[in-house]
């Protein structure tokens, strides 16, 4: 039966489990392993997760969907991130989603059919001096005008 | 950006953050000296003697909470740096993990070796991927130097520091979610008591530290306790970054003593208000400290006067608002981050929260009604001081802060003839 | 042994007990949804939060341990308003589902609203819909709109039955108990997940909307499907005036005995023990040449004491074999021993008890019966039942055993009763052998004619009748009396 992780995966978490006091800790960072790889976290990524770390696959499913970094579904290959608190908020950030609603043709929460971008909302990113900011992927942007995010679209393209 | 001082000296540092620069600037001196020079005792003693207030948003004096640690104990114990910065307004963690890593590393070390702790995690949140990093990378800089490991700088004490990712949850900054998360699970807080230093990460007795926090130590053990009071306060030592952002012309990390007045920090070192904006409210301290209105801002950041002033210092961030943002606008954002970050364990704030979020979207989108400040207010004070863990307060308390001090522009924006 | 005092009363609790549990001692309730005596304190439920003198916050009652000298107060103004603002938001977002829940009546919210709210609804928003029909396992259904998050049942089935079916999923308001898809709860322990449940979120099948809780009466008994005898309650409705089908056996709860199962029992015996109550047999009948000929008491007590009689008198009962179950009173036991057996010194005795089954390493016993020990007691070997013992030479056999031919396959039994020339079964329920036999009478339950059993642990556990006999059933003692009688009157 084909493994649902590459060799290469599998030895990354069998690695990461190891630095453990405990293999069950390691699983939020397993799971970012894992979500890099297979870009989401279905059942068989579950089942083989909680396989590897000593847990069930109804824990790992409980993880899964307590934190907000962890999709179940597939994300476009660049996935917008526009955070939405009481900084960004203020100097704009609103501006900056419909902005990008609209150039993308997204609703918050969509995927684009091409399947290049998801366009999501978020809280505090940490990056506060920087506001409106937003998130692609892990990579942070700030200081955002309608200008520097076509720019940053077309560093993306 | 900011003014050099203690940490900000790393901001213009030639050689950036690598464990060669951080050196050649005197870096790990300070840990040398406490673990060849210094008994675990005396290194505890001197902190206390700094007075130095925990830097995440408790503001719980270091060396107290690191002397709740039993001396013996058949157990191991853990040290867990709080690097989960979720606090809204609050970025200050990710200067020090960025440019100074090595600052942290040493702190750690330096506090692990007074606690008797020899294996400590690094608990960062998610979204700071690229940071845990680079923090990755000066740990492993630090073991190839044997300044982490088995036997750090050959004294025979063991530190193992590990790097740990939290995936997108505020309550996990709070100590024990944190511990929950780390060990592999939903971030619910815990009971307490008992207390993570008798029953903290896998049962074990446990420090948790903000990342600032322990990055005083190294100053605090090279210049001793009264220098590190001088700087600030007597009860309240030390620097602290301030982290302003929002409507001001110099957003950024400031480090400046406890104490300096918040008037300084907006108007002489965030250059004050953006042309054309006028000061309407500061939240002083990250978005769960409640809000101080214009007129209110002549006091020192500390954590007592803050108290006094109904507010908190909490993580240090301040949040300048502006008379062309409307208040409905910030409680809006609060009433969703709240819900939103709500672990859901607990009844008030997990149908609190929400029930808050449905009244304020309903008088945002023009659906107010005569009532709904009051209501509002009625709500939060059902929340506060009846929740598992702080997180009820601190979605009450901003809530209870806008609707009181703002209440007649809240009125005149909800209710329409 | 700390001593503190609560509500002006003091006493004296054991090191490391909790405010709740003392509460609970002195007689005092404070109102709860999320903790249970089985498990370790929760605390998010927040309904337990009481004053206690010195400490600025109200406390939790169910996680604070008495500390000597405590002062508690669970009835202040301040303790009140938080009794009322918790239900309050648990209010805000629970449908008044109350005309169609089960769990109307026994209610724990329903209950504190009462005693503690009373506040007018003032939820003005849009609630949260969600799920109202989520299947669990096989007779479970979760409605997720009514579910208060108490966590009971994903804690049972992690710390009690360590199956670990359900779980806690996403987050804040949308936090949902569930499980993954395929894999149900399937411990045979499930049905006390809906016990568990504070509210009407989980249900049973088996008892979903068939009546209402008030209807019922609460009778104590104790579960005979297996050696250990849980304490079980009966939910008994007497019926309505002017509809009698609608009396019965609606349910089977466990009843909390520290000593026995403490607050729990298996799916066997709770479904098990119900289902019995259905399959009764009608009334006293004589299969005359393939007929079932409706007979009464005295005229069978004639039939069937001559033949016996005359064994007795002729051949002191040789040729008589009795069949009795384990599931026999102490005091029908005693009858036998006492009363009957005098009469037929002779008469060959045997078990027909079912067979052993697995015992699962937590209530359930690998004896079927809940008597072995009382009648072993009395002097009975329990020798089981044999078909050669029938076939060689057996003139009357009298069964009193619902389980009768359970051990052997249907042909031998067929063939090995053949050769007995009068043939009585005595059971509460049908066998499936109804037709081999000449005369079969309907016995009763336990729980309708009470009595003694010795369980497992060597504990004599008294019942009382919990209901009238179902029919014409004839409870084995009665009916051994009877029949002793009936022998010396003929004799």
């Amino acid at each position: 039966m084909k493994d649902v992780f590459s060799a290469d995966l599998r030895r990354r978490l069998e690695a990461l489990a190891a630095k453990y006091p405990a293999k069950s800790a390691a699983l939020l960072p397993a799971l970012h392993l894992v979500q890099a790889e297979a870009g989401f976290i279905g059942p068989a990524e579950e089942e083989a997760v909680a396989g590897l770390l000593g847990v069930t696959p109804l824990e790992v499913r409980e993880v899964v969907t307590f934190y907000t970094m962890f999709r179940r579904t597939p994300a476009g290959r660049y996935h917008l991130q526009v955070c939405r608190n009481v900084t960004c908020s203020l100097l704009g950030a609103d501006q900056i989603l419909d902005y990008l609603r609209k150039k993308l043709g997204l609703a918050v929460g969509e995927t684009s059919a091409d399947g290049r971008f998801t366009l999501t909302t978020v809280e505090c990113l940490g990056e506060c001096e920087q506001a409106p900011c937003l998130m692609v992927n892990f990579d942070h942007y700030g200081n955002l005008t309608e200008n520097r995010v076509d720019e940053i679209l077309r560093e993306l393209a | 950006m900011a003014e050099a001082k203690t940490f900000s000296r790393a901001l213009g540092r030639e050689g950036g953050w690598s464990i060669e620069a951080y050196l050649q600037a005197g870096g790990y001196r300070a840990a040398r000296k406490a673990l060849g020079e210094m008994t675990p005792a005396a290194v505890l003693d001197e902190v206390k003697k700094a007075s130095l207030r925990g830097r995440g948003g408790a503001g719980f004096p270091a060396g107290l909470k690191w002397g709740f640690v039993p001396a013996k104990t058949d157990k191991p114990k853990y040290l867990c740096v709080n690097a989960d910065e979720g606090e809204p307004g609050t970025f200050k963690d990710r200067y020090i993990l960025g440019h100074d890593p090595h600052l942290l590393i040493e702190g750690a070390l330096i506090a692990s070796f007074a606690v008797g702790i020899h294996r400590a995690f690094v608990y960062i949140r998610g979204e700071y991927e690229n940071i845990a990093r680079r923090l990755e990378a000066a740990v492993a800089e630090a073991v190839e130097r044997k300044f982490l490991g088995p036997d750090v700088f050959g004294s025979g004490f063991a530190l193992d520091l590990q790097v740990h990712r939290g995936a997108g949850s505020y309550i996990c900054g709070e100590e024990t979610a944190l511990l929950e998360s780390l060990e592999g699970k939903r971030g619910h807080p815990r009971l307490k008591p008992p207390f993570p230093a008798s029953v903290g990460l896998f049962g074990a007795p446990t420090v948790i530290n903000n990342v600032e926090t322990l990055a005083n130590i190294p100053g605090i053990i090279l210049h001793g306790a009264a220098w590190f009071t001088d700087q600030g306060l007597p009860t309240d030592g030390g620097t602290r970054l301030f982290g302003v952002s929002g409507a001001v012309a110099r957003p950024g990390v400031y480090e400046l003593p406890v104490g300096t007045p918040l008037r300084d920090i907006i108007f002489t070192h965030a250059g004050g208000m953006l042309p054309g904006r006028q000061l309407k409210a500061v939240i002083p301290g990250g978005l769960s400290a409640p809000v101080l209105r214009a007129d209110e801002i002549d006091l020192p950041m500390c954590c007592d006067a803050l108290v006094r002033a109904g507010s908190m210092l909490g993580s240090g961030a301040v949040i300048v608002i502006d008379d062309r943002t409307p208040i409905l606008d910030v409680l809006l954002r609060v009433a969703r981050f709240y819900a939103h970050e709500s672990c859901g364990q607990c009844t008030p704030c997990r149908l609190g929260t929400n029930w808050i979020r449905k009244v304020v979207e309903r008088m945002a989108s023009g659906g107010g009604r005569p009532g709904d400040i009051d209501e509002l207010a009625r709500l939060a004070s059902g929340i506060k001081g009846r929740t598992l863990c702080p997180m009820g307060d601190a979605a009450a308390l901003p809530v209870l802060g806008l609707v009181q001090k703002f209440r007649s522009e809240l009125e005149g924006a909800t209710c329409r003839p | 042994m700390p001593t503190l005092t609560i509500d002006g009363r003091t006493l004296s609790v054991a090191d490391g007990t909790t405010v709740l549990r003392a509460a609970l001692e002195a007689g005092i309730s404070i109102p709860h949804l999320c903790w249970h005596p089985a498990f370790v304190p929760e605390g998010s439920c927040r309904l337990c939060l009481v004053e206690v003198e010195g400490l600025p916050k109200l406390e939790l009652a169910c996680s604070t341990i008495v500390r000597e000298g405590m002062i508690v107060k669970t009835a202040t103004p301040a303790v009140r308003e938080s009794r009322r603002r918790v239900l309050e938001f648990l209010l805000a977002e629970h449908p008044v589902d109350c005309p169609i829940c089960d769990k109307a009546g026994e209610c724990k919210l329903q209950d504190y609203y009462a005693d503690y709210g009373l506040t007018e609804g003032v939820f003005a928003e849009a609630k949260e819909r969600r799920a109202k029909k989520v299947v669990l396992g096989e007779r479970l259904i979760l409605d997720r709109e009514r579910c208060v998050l108490c966590t009971r049942c994903v804690r049972f089935l992690k710390d009690v039955t360590g199956t670990r079916e359900l779980g806690v999923f996403e987050r804040g308001v949308h936090s949902e108990v569930g499980i993954l898809e395929g894999k149900p709860v399937a411990t045979a322990y499930a049905g006390n997940l809906v016990d568990l449940c504070p509210v009407g979120a989980i249900t049973d099948t088996a008892f979903r909307h068939k009546t209402r809780t008030w209807f019922l009466s609460a009778r104590p008994s104790v579960c005979p499907l297996c050696a250990r005898g849980c304490s079980i309650w009966i939910d008994y409705h007497p019926g309505f005036p002017r509809r009698p089908a609608s009396a019965g056996v609606y349910r089977i709860r466990p009843r909390t005995d520290e000593a026995v199962n403490g607050p729990w029992i298996c799916d066997r015996g709770r479904y098990g023990y119900l289902d019995l109550h259905r399959r009764r047999l009608p009334a006293i009948f004589w299969n005359r040449g393939g007929q079932r000929v409706e007979m009464s008491r005295e005229k069978i007590l004639t039939l069937l004491g001559e033949k016996v009689g005359s064994l007795a008198t002729r051949h002191q009962g040789k040729g008589l074999g009795l069949v009795l179950n384990s599931n026999l009173t102490v005091e029908e036991f005693g009858v036998v021993r006492q009363t009957l057996l005098p009469r037929i010194p002779q008469a060959r005795v045997w078990f027909a008890d079912p067979p052993h089954g697995e015992d699962d390493g937590f209530l359930l016993r690998s004896e079927r019966t809940v008597n072995r020990r009382g009648a072993s007691g009395l002097g009975f070997d329990l020798a089981p039942l044999s078909l050669e013992d029938v076939a060689r030479g057996l003139t009357i056999l009298v069964v009193l055993s619902p389980f009768f031919g359970q051990a052997a396959p249907a042909a031998g039994v067929e063939k090995a009763l053949a050769s007995v020339e009068t043939k009585a079964l005595v059971s509460p329920v049908e066998t499936g052998f109804e037709g081999l036999f000449d005369f079969v009478i309907p016995s009763a339950l336990p729980s309708e004619k009470g009595g003694t059993f010795v369980d497992f642990q060597s504990r004599s556990r008294t019942l009382s009748p919990v209901f009238p006999p179902w029919g014409d059933a004839w409870a084995e003692g009665d009916f051994l009396s009877a029949l002793a009688a009936e022998i010396s009157r003929t004799s």
